[in-house]
């Protein structure tokens, strides 16, 4: 037997039609972040429905440089941007899939930056407390959103590490230049 | 002027507030009294649910399971002392009636003339005073039949709610953080989690010591062969809840028991001894586990809040006094600490 799907015209068929579209949405942005990336398609609807869906009208804060930070924001459409000190130096413009203040996931330091909505957005919310919860309920996933956090900030730390050495062996260099001027 | 009006207003209008909010919880004591149980209950069986749920068990099955184990507790702990408990209820209320209350006061009076004897005995007026507090007791035993049908009540209530707590209590923050706007959203859920986490320690920690401290309780008082040993037993459990005070108003009902039954006065400094054998193992094994990040709350606020408590809910008002102290100090410092952070305050 065929089976019948309900016409996109109907009440039912539109309120069904839209929640799939948005569960999927949710699923793909899920899906791409990279400590949601080793979780299955059923662990990443219990993700779902631990995450805080928000709406941010146009510039609106989402936090505030020197906030405590309590977890990860997720950009599942919209603008975000993310800017430092008074003078509203721009850091970055994030948009649909993109995060930030994954960090706070592991300790309550302060926000570095301040982020704000540049167009209405729907941020999706990860916070501490709920990957607390989630390792408490389900250890497994949350060892897995653990190491996967874990491994990014490895990865960060190696780029950074990198990044220090480059910078050190340059300024070095600059030294050795000015001191053999100065001989010269 | 209109500074001074203005500041009259306002006071005026947080006079009008208080009196609104103090008025709201007095009519609605009995539903304050059946959320702020049915909250504890599901605050104590939560990291059970969670347990099972990480065992791979859907919170549902597991809240049903933690029921079933509940009721299973509960009813082989009523086969098994109720009808002691009922038997003790019988023959403290036959040793309390009016006849036998002048041989009581006599043996009270002896035992004060004879061990006491600095005490002049005829101002006591044991008697009188005994016969005005049976009547009391009497009059609050009918008062208390009266409400019957609302204990009952209670007892079908508190559960279905603790059910729907225990199983949706993580859905039902999640819809109120949901309601918060966007710039409280993150400090709501900072201040919740903490609120979350230092309750936790607390209000289990309370109740476990209150449990184990009655168990030894009854214990040392069924070894000791004192009368109504489990009623005795279960309100210094209770009793031990409240600082400093708690531990003494438990042995003093053992010692009253001990005394107007005549028995042998070295039974009284056994009881001594058997509360101080409890408090020490409380002291140095129970505490240290379950307290150690409890909620510091001087012993005079809690002496006032089993007060307020007594007046405006009772008997339960008494028992939920402490742990609804504990609530309020951490919510209020948890907020006020939030918003500080925030920038918020």
């Amino acid at each position: 037997m065929a089976e019948k799907s309900l016409p996109d015209d109907t009440l039912w068929g539109n309120v069904f039609h839209k929640e799939t579209r948005t569960e999927n949405n949710i699923y793909k942005v899920l899906a791409g972040i990279p400590i949601f990336e080793d979780l299955s398609r059923k662990e990443l609807r219990a993700v779902e429905r631990i995450l805080h869906k928000r709406t941010y009208k146009e510039n609106e804060v989402l936090f505030h440089e020197g906030d405590p930070g309590v977890g990860m924001y997720i950009i599942e459409t919209g603008r975000v941007n993310i800017t430092l000190g008074k003078e509203e130096k721009l850091l970055a413009v994030l948009s649909d899939k993109e995060f930030f203040g994954e960090i706070a996931l592991l300790s309550e330091t302060p926000r570095t930056a301040t982020a704000t909505a540049v167009t209405e957005s729907k941020i999706l919310g990860f916070f501490q407390p709920d990957m607390m919860g989630l390792m408490e309920t389900n250890p497994r996933m949350g060892n897995k959103v653990l190491l996967k956090l874990a491994r990014m900030i490895g990865d960060r730390l190696r780029f950074s590490n990198l990044e220090n050495q480059q910078l050190k062996t340059k300024i070095t260099k600059l030294e050795e230049k000015s001191s053999r001027k100065r001989v010269s | 002027m209109d500074l001074t009006i203005g500041r009259f207003l306002r006071l005026l209008i947080a006079f009008i507030v208080l009196g609104i909010v103090g008025w709201l919880l007095y009519s609605l004591s009995t539903i304050i009294t059946i959320i702020l149980l049915s909250a504890l209950i599901a605050y104590i069986l939560d990291p059970i649910a969670s347990y099972l749920e990480a065992k791979g068990m859907s919170r549902t099955s597991a809240t049903v399971i933690i029921f079933l184990l509940f009721f299973l507790i509960i009813g082989v702990t009523s086969w098994t002392l109720l009808p002691g408990l009922i038997g003790e209820l019988y023959t403290l209320e036959q040793n309390l009636s009016l006849e036998d209350t002048s041989s009581l006061s006599a043996r009270i009076e002896s035992f004060v003339s004879t061990n006491l004897g600095f005490i002049n005995v005829k101002n006591l007026n044991i008697e009188e005073k005994v016969k005005n507090g049976i009547t009391m007791l009497t009059d609050q035993l009918l008062t208390m039949l009266a409400g019957l049908i609302s204990i009952i009540s209670f007892i079908v209530i508190v559960p279905f709610v603790v059910f729907f707590l225990l199983k949706d209590g993580r859905n039902m923050k999640k819809a109120f953080i949901h309601f918060v706007p966007n710039r409280y959203f993150e400090m709501t859920l900072n201040v919740i989690h903490k609120i979350d986490q230092q309750l936790g320690w607390y209000l289990r920690g309370q109740f476990t010591e209150a449990f184990v401290v009655g168990l030894l309780s009854v214990i040392a008082l069924w070894l000791l062969g004192v009368q109504y040993f489990i009623i005795i037993g279960i309100f210094a459990g209770l009793a031990n809840m409240i600082p400093y005070v708690g531990p003494v108003a438990g042995a003093i009902p053992a010692i009253a028991v001990t005394v107007i039954k005549g028995d042998d006065p070295i039974t009284i400094f056994y009881i001594v001894i058997a509360f101080a054998i409890v408090q020490l193992i409380d002291n140095i094994v129970i505490q240290p586990f379950i307290l150690s990040k409890s909620v510091h709350l001087h012993p005079l606020i809690i002496v006032f809040a089993v007060l307020i408590g007594g007046q405006f809910f009772g008997l339960l008002g008494m028992l939920l006094a402490v742990p609804a102290a504990g609530i309020i100090k951490v919510t209020s410092s948890e907020l006020y600490e939030g918003l500080r952070k925030f920038n918020l305050a």
